[in-house]
């Protein structure tokens, strides 16, 4: 099911189910922004995950909250349970907010052991198009 | 010991004719497919992912309904709320035509059968021959009710009794009556694929029939995945009453 589900979904959880739940709209999911922290809370959940990471960067240390795919998207898109935990480092892609407060919606991440899940961002897509154009 | 392979002969001889009488009244029986199995949303090669709330060309609403949908469209974007974000199921037809992404299964029987779509836990069960609710008895909701029937390998579902809805693509007031023809074909690669072809005719809310296509892949050996959607408000709920009760020495004082 995976080989044959997951190209589908992932191409899918960039626009279909985005759009398919609440507040879509406070996020740019024209951008991708990476941020790395330390898990504090992490709830794989539906309609949205929801993650606090505690991330030390030129601002200074804080928690931020960020919300992100339904559990069942996440897990097409290679997530299994027990990839996060409280205390991991990990890297999570993100949709920033409209407004540039800080938090964002979770499309991919990037766990403490290395291994990455979730839908590339439609920048990371148009990305990697601009990329193959380049090359041709 | 001499009747015996006579009368193993009769009763042969019976039970073919008997086989041949039931293939003969029940052919339609024989040639329905099998849609029995788990289904994600088929794109064509070369197609971009279809959807995005809303899309699609604009409907011939009523002026009712133009009115109806306007208003819930103005109170809802300014937020980006929609149904699936408060755990509501998307409903009838936007369950049919997608259900926000999410893959679906179908179980099968001569006199029943039952869709599942992911999102939501949203169920449909579409009656067929004496199954069938007779009117007086079926109860409104937003997935309606649904009675079907077979034209060779094409499966006819009726939709009525829905409730209204302004709150999806294709809305509809509660006399919205659907007609879904189900039939499989062949996608690029060889691939299972079925073919669902909606057509709602509603006068209160549409100044002409509108119809759409929406295409599944079978997935072999797809599982669909639970969907329990209120933990997080029920979390939250917690996580207030707690707050609650950690105030009540203060509030005490």
């Amino acid at each position: 099911m995976k080989s044959i589900a997951l190209p589908v979904v992932l191409a899918l959880v960039a626009s279909v189910t985005l759009a398919a739940h609440h507040s879509a709209i406070q996020f740019d999911f024209t951008k991708s922004t990476a941020i790395t922290g330390v898990v504090k809370k992490f709830i794989a959940i539906n309609p949205h995950m929801r993650l606090v990471l505690h991330v030390k960067d030129t601002k200074g240390e804080r928690d931020i909250e960020f919300e992100g795919h339904s559990t069942n998207n996440m897990y097409r898109a290679g997530y299994r349970d027990n990839m996060i935990k409280v205390g991991d480092t990990i890297t999570v892609y993100v949709a920033p907010l409209r407004d540039g407060s800080e938090g964002g919606y979770v499309t991919a991440a990037l766990t403490a052991s290395g291994t990455r899940f979730g839908a590339r961002s439609r920048a990371e897509l148009e990305q990697e198009r601009l990329k193959a154009e380049g090359n041709k | 010991m001499e009747h015996r392979p006579r009368a193993a002969s009769s009763v042969l001889a019976a039970a073919s004719l008997l086989a041949s009488v039931l293939l003969a009244a029940t052919p339609a029986l024989a040639q329905q497919p099998d849609f029995t199995g788990v289904w994600t949303t088929y794109n064509e090669p070369g197609q971009a992912p279809a959807g995005g709330r809303g899309g699609g060309p604009p409907l011939p609403l009523t002026d009712v309904a133009k009115q109806k949908v306007g208003a819930y469209r103005a109170l809802v974007e300014p937020t980006g709320d929609t149904p699936g974000g408060y755990c509501l199921g998307t409903g009838m037809p936007g369950s049919m035509l997608g259900s926000g992404g999410y893959p679906m299964e179908i179980h099968q029987r001569p006199e029943q059968i039952m869709i599942v779509y992911e999102a939501h836990n949203e169920v449909r069960r579409v009656y067929l021959g004496n199954r069938i609710v007779p009117d007086a008895d079926r109860l409104p909701g937003r997935n309606g009710h649904s009675s079907g029937r077979w034209e060779g390998n094409t499966l006819i579902v009726e939709t009525t009794h829905l409730v209204e809805q302004v709150d999806q693509r294709y809305a509809h007031s509660d006399k919205a009556r659907i007609v879904e023809r189900y039939h499989l074909e062949k996608g690029a690669k060889g691939e299972d694929v079925l073919v669902a072809e909606m057509t709602m005719a509603d006068p209160a809310f549409y100044t002409a029939p509108v119809t759409a296509v929406k295409k599944w892949a079978r997935v072999p050996n797809g599982h669909l995945l639970p969907y329990e959607c209120a933990e997080e408000t029920w979390m939250k709920h917690l996580e207030e009453l707690e707050k609650k009760a950690g105030e009540k020495p203060s509030t005490r004082r």
